[in-house]
């Protein structure tokens, strides 16, 4: 008997190290990171630059020949500085309408003007200060973009497996540069910052971001240390994270009412920073060269939601305002494209703005090295904004009459320019060389014949500088200009195209691993199938009667449903809408189950039940996708419009915190039924019953308090929201070590039974009784529904038309126990509830909220798990655990005993199917990704996808291995 | 009971080449029928399905609703004991319940639901009725042996089944099929709800009608000399 069991159990094992070495392989190829390089940038680097204009011919009035003029304290950097402070103050997924005046959209929504403030600054005429729009490089998540934002490059997909516990960047950066060169740092706001740059500021005051509930303690920890540090001066650059906006966004939507409240207050503190500043800006003064910036580090959809590459998740804005005064003939030479007239009637410009270039511009603004890792272009209108205002102020202003304020800007932005295309031509020089494949010969060619076409005419920049310094008219002014115009169109030229070709071809896919992880894949597939037909001849030689091969029919129908939701992972549409195309054919299958049971003559209720159950999971599925997050107050999805909460309104809300108790105590109720019919399990029923009825009454506990709708003493709120969850997970770690303990010691013995079937459903139960607490209390108030759909829907799958074909024979039996319909209905109820569940195939789809039931604070192995149970338990957990229930039902049919065998062959089989169900979806999926890998959505929706499916795979499989321990 | 579709299905058979040739002419003719409905909407009104869901839909009902009563009506299986206005009678009774089975259907596959979409979704599950439910109300009435034997045979055993059953079954498919383009994000206007769906329909229809037609009638010699 031994021997049989063991020659069952391994194929699982063979299985699951096929598949992980194929998913290693392949996600190896497929994910890898861009080569980081470990060189930095240093001041010194600057002779090896072509780049030098005579420094005095920009009226420098440090010596002669120096090219780095130390006009503002130490200043060390490449370029000359033009200001002396900088304040970046960045509001995380701001989108782009939160700071641009509605009158540059079609329509005026609740959330836009709201920073009002910033709007009329940058209406004003004087032009030192201006709105962009920001755009940001996919991934948008804040990690990826912090990185993006301080290194210069374009972070790549991979690194969003370290976002929970984000790593420190090890390439050159911004803040590495600002601290190596002398400049004071002060951070405050997102702790991701201290993540990133654990050693590199002067003083920061981190507050924890990960708990997406809390709207308001970094935003109050920000603005208590904000303004205090406004009026000192021992900081140079001073970094300001307010958080609240992104939380609002991920638990209330876009159109809520906290979203609207927050824009409201960043308006009241932007308006009092902005104060203090123009109080200050006087000549000598704190701010006199300050610049501030407003920025966004991304968008985020109407839900609220950021990660991929949509439009309103890529376009942020950004706001800057220099604080010397401004030199309006530069500015405004600069002309932007993007006009309109402002809500007063003025006519307002927005510039437009690569995140990319974010650190070269800043770098170059405050006279540091710029990281060498930087791809981005100087951009002009940011750097005239305050490049202007400085260096002629302070140096134009007796001695160059002849020459206009614009010609010298020029010649000074030329230069920068020149050094900037000079550091990222270095860079990919050497990024070609260090890295594996390197970039395409053709590409780097071309970028090449660019480059040393914009330096050809360099030397003709450098003389036209002497003759300027020198005060000779070679030519006309217009002359000259156009010759810097010139100029700077052959560098931009030659930095945009280093920018898309850094953008096409940044991920390096490795072809060859990729394949070979593809090449397993489908040897497991066949190795699966095999598997399947040894067991289906094994399965044979149980029969005692003769065998009909089972129906052809209903194989051909399960080939061709996997078949179309495998195909269907090769359209993004059909990605998006999977919950629905997954409820599409399992509603399907209903139908044609009703189909055949008119067709065997009799009409169960349980199928009509089944069709009902669809739809309901079916709505689920479809509010799901607009955030539904019960008991939060999300206007968007409650009630329209979006002002005040009517008294309906609040008994709604009322009945939604209660109802899910009732719910649950019916689940009880059908457990507790379930449980004591089976006679036969002695002592060990009551603990689990126990354990498990503690566990429920916990739960509504812990949702009573949550609420908040009882005024509870502070001691008991604590209990309730902190310890009670915790009781819950450790009663079901409790009960599955005991189970765990039960099997290994004896089955038969421990239970007392006779029948096979009866201590298979003892064993199951147990599994699901330690698991279902857990899970239902990390799904928040929706668990109990869920919970009993699902327990509804598999009776359904496991009872159906058995009732009606239990007299046609043994024919009929024995295509009834080899039907793999129940199975692929089985798993088709599965993906429905991972939708049902609000989840979806991307990061965001994580419901954060969750890993916090119980615990304040982060912790990765903790929270990981938490969440990974929440994520996975009730479309992989649960469905797979409770797999031996659909061949218990089947075998409870029989008028006489099976053997045992007989059933953990059955079970096998089952097994087997669900694995390869899950597993040629799988494949399909890596297929796709593989052709698709050059689509603008990869990251953004293909990437995630992958990454959800292969652990969705492997988890499958651990868990039919762990499954088949513990039920064989 | 079983005698009795045995005489039926005799005395089915005993009918001239003629009657059968006669019955599967006026079966085409509600494809025709669909056809000049769908021409009418397009040149006399210029509605399309796009632009008028709704008014079209309803159009073609009014109709295609007497065509298909009239025609099945006519060609009625049990012709010696159930008078023509009887089997009339038995189609307008089929229609709503026939709409019922079909929008319940729908929504379980996942037909949106809202005031937007009542009224479209009224007529589409009406227009369904029509190419699945009435035929057979009329042709066989509320025969269990025939339903059943319809239903359970996606192959037909009698030669007048396929009149029936290929059209129902090529809409119900045609449908089925239809809605796959929905989710698509190519922004079309036809991808709305039900406008794929009913094309998707009326293809399958206008092929079932066209097969079931050939089938009948290379069938019939075969089948009276096998008899």
């Amino acid at each position: 008997m031994t021997a049989t069991k063991w020659a069952l159990i391994c194929p699982f094992f063979l299985i699951l190290i096929l598949h992980s070495l194929a998913i290693y392989l392949f996600t190896r190829g497929f994910l890898l990171a861009r080569t980081e390089l470990s060189s930095f940038s240093h001041c010194s680097d600057l002779s090896l630059s072509p780049c030098s204009i005579p420094s005095s011919s920009m009226h420098d009035f440090s010596s002669p020949g120096d090219h780095l003029p130390n006009v503002v304290g130490n200043s060390s950097g490449w370029t000359r500085p033009a200001i002396s402070r900088l304040i970046i103050i960045i509001i995380d997924a701001l989108r782009f309408d939160f700071l641009a005046p509605s009158s540059f959209f079609n329509e005026k929504k609740a959330w836009m003007d709201k920073l009002e403030v910033l709007q009329k600054l940058a209406a004003e005429e004087d032009m030192n200060s201006r709105i962009f729009k920001a755009i940001a490089d996919p991934p948008t998540t804040s990690l990826q973009r912090l990185k993006g934002l301080t290194t210069g490059g374009l972070p790549t997909f991979i690194d969003i497996g370290n976002s929970f516990g984000a790593p420190a960047i090890v390439e050159d950066n911004l803040i590495f540069q600002l601290a190596n060169n002398g400049k004071k740092v002060l951070m405050m706001g997102d702790d991701t910052w201290l993540q990133l740059f654990p050693h590199h500021f002067n003083e920061s005051y981190p507050y924890p971001s990960f708990n997406v509930k809390d709207l308001d303690t970094v935003d109050n920890g920000v603005i208590k240390h904000l303004f205090p540090s406004l009026l000192k001066d021992d900081w140079d650059v001073l970094i300001a994270h307010f958080l609240g906006v992104d939380h609002a966004g991920h638990i209330f939507g876009v159109d809520s009412i906290p979203m609207i409240a927050k824009l409201e207050q960043y308006n009241t503190i932007l308006e009092e920073v902005v104060q203090v500043l123009k109080n200050q800006c006087g000549p000598g003064d704190l701010h006199e060269n300050t610049l501030l910036v407003v920025m966004g580090d991304h968008g985020q959809t109407l839900n609220g939601d950021h990660g991929g590459g949509t439009a309103e998740e890529v376009e942020t804005a950004l706001f800057a305002m220099s604080l010397g005064n401004p030199s309006t003939s530069v500015a405004s030479a600069l002309n932007s494209d993007y006009c309109h007239p402002d809500l007063n009637g003025k006519k307002m410009c927005i510039g437009t703005f690569q995140q990319l270039d974010f650190a070269v511009t800043m770098a170059s603004l405050i006279a540091i090295p710029f990281p060498f890792g930087s791809i981005g272009r100087i951009n002009p209108e940011l750097y005239a904004l305050a490049g202007s205002s400085f260096e002629v102020r302070n140096n134009c202003a007796e001695t160059c009459g002849s020459h206009s304020n614009l010609d010298s800007w020029m010649m000074n932005y030329v230069n920068n320019l020149c050094l900037n295309s000079w550091q990222v031509k270095r860079y990919i020089d050497s990024y070609s060389t260090a890295s594996v494949i390197g970039l395409p010969a053709k590409d780097l060619y071309y970028i090449n014949t660019l480059y040393s076409e914009a330096q050809r005419s360099w030397p003709d920049i450098i003389k036209l500088a002497v003759s300027y310094e020198n005060d000779i008219h070679i030519g006309i002014n217009d002359n000259t200009t156009s010759a810097l115009q010139r100029q700077v169109d052959a560098y931009s030229r030659f930095l945009a195209s280093v920018a898309k070709l850094a953008r096409s071809e940044w991920t390096e896919f490795n072809l060859k691993l990729m394949g070979f992880g593809l090449c397993i894949m489908l040897t497991s597939l066949s190795v699966h199938l095999f598997t399947i037909r040894r067991v289906n001849i094994l399965c044979k030689s149980y029969y005692t009667f003769p065998c009909s091969s089972f129906s052809f029919f209903r194989v051909l129908t399960v080939i061709v449903f996997v078949a179309i939701r495998a195909v269907s992972f090769l359209s993004n549409s059909y990605i998006l809408a999977e919950g629905r195309v997954a409820n599409f054919l399992l509603g399907t299958s209903g139908i044609l189950n009703l189909w055949s049971s008119f067709d065997s003559g009799t009409v169960t209720a349980e199928d009509l039940l089944f069709l009902v159950l669809t739809i309901i999971i079916r709505f689920g599925i479809e509010s799901g996708m607009s955030k539904d997050t019960v008991g939060s107050g999300s206007l968007s999805s409650n009630s329209p419009g979006n002002i005040g909460i009517e008294k309906g309104y609040s008994l709604w809300m009322g009945l939604q915190e209660f109802l899910p108790i009732p719910a649950l105590y019916i689940l009880v109720i059908l457990m507790c039924i379930y449980i004591s019919r089976s006679s036969c399990w002695k002592c060990l029923k009551h603990f689990f019953i126990i354990g498990n009825i503690l566990s429920y009454i916990l739960m509504s506990v812990h949702w009573v308090l949550e609420s908040n709708m009882i005024a509870a003493p502070e001691v008991l709120q604590y209990f309730g929201k902190t310890f009670a969850p915790r009781i819950i997970y450790s009663i079901g770690l409790l009960l599955f070590v005991l189970l765990a303990l039960l099997v290994t010691v004896n089955k038969n013995d421990m239970f007392l039974v006779s029948k096979s079937t009866e201590s298979l459903a003892i064993v199951t139960t147990g599994m699901l009784s330690a698991w279902s607490p857990t899970i239902l209390i990390l799904l928040g108030r929706q668990g109990p529904y869920v919970a009993l759909v699902c327990v509804l829907g598999a009776w359904c799958i496991a009872k159906l038309k058995y009732a009606a074909q239990v007299d046609d024979g043994k024919g009929a039996l024995t295509e009834l126990i080899s039907d793999p319909t129940p199975v692929l209905q089985w798993n088709l109820l599965a993906v429905c509830l991972f939708f049902y569940t609000g989840h979806w195939c991307t990061f965001d789809g994580i419901r954060y909220v969750a890993a916090f039931t119980g615990f304040e604070h982060f912790n990765i192995v903790q929270q990981g798990i938490l969440l990974a149970i929440d994520t996975f338990g009730v479309s992989h957990i649960i469905p797979v655990m409770s797999l031996p229930f659909l061949v218990i039902s089947k075998h409870q049919i029989f008028k006489k005993e099976s053997s045992k065998g007989f059933l953990l062959v059955n079970l096998t089989q089952a097994f087997l199917m669900y694995g390869l169900i899950t597993a040629v979806t799988t494949t399909l999926t890596i297929i796709c990704v593989t052709i698709q890998r050059r689509h603008l959505m990869v990251w953004g929706l293909f990437a995630p996808k992958f990454v959800f499916d292969f652990i969705g795979l492997l988890l499958v499989d651990g868990l039919i291995c762990v499954g088949s321990l513990f039920y064989y | 009971m079983k005698f009795l579709t045995m005489l039926q299905s005799s005395a089915s058979i005993s009918f001239s080449e003629i009657n059968i040739v006669r019955k599967a002419a006026l079966h085409l003719l509600c494809s025709l029928s669909l056809v000049a409905a769908c021409w009418i909407a397009f040149r006399l009104y210029s509605w399309s399905l796009v632009t008028h869901t709704s008014e079209t839909l309803g159009l073609l009902l009014i109709i295609q609703a007497p065509v298909v009563i009239g025609v099945y009506s006519l060609v009625r299986q049990d012709a010696q004991k159930t008078s023509y206005w009887r089997a009339v009678a038995r189609g307008i009774l089929g229609l709503p319940a026939g709409a019922l089975v079909m929008a319940f259907g729908a929504i379980v596959l996942g037909a949106p639901i809202g005031s937007r979409y009542l009224k479209s979704t009224i007529y589409w599950s009406i227009l369904m009725s029509l190419f699945t439910f009435v035929p057979p109300a009329c042709f066989f009435g509320s025969s269990r042996v025939d339903w059943h034997r319809l239903l359970a045979h996606f192959r037909p055993k009698e030669p007048l089944d396929a009149l029936v059953s290929l059209p129902a079954y090529g809409s119900v498919v045609g449908a089925w099929i239809g809605a796959w383009p929905m989710p698509l994000d190519w922004e079309r206007p036809w991808q709305e709800w039900p406008i794929c769906v009913t094309y998707g329909a009326v293809t399958g229809y206008l092929i079932g009608t066209l097969a079931s037609s050939i089938v009948v009638l290379f069938q019939r010699p075969a089948h009276i000399k096998g008899d």
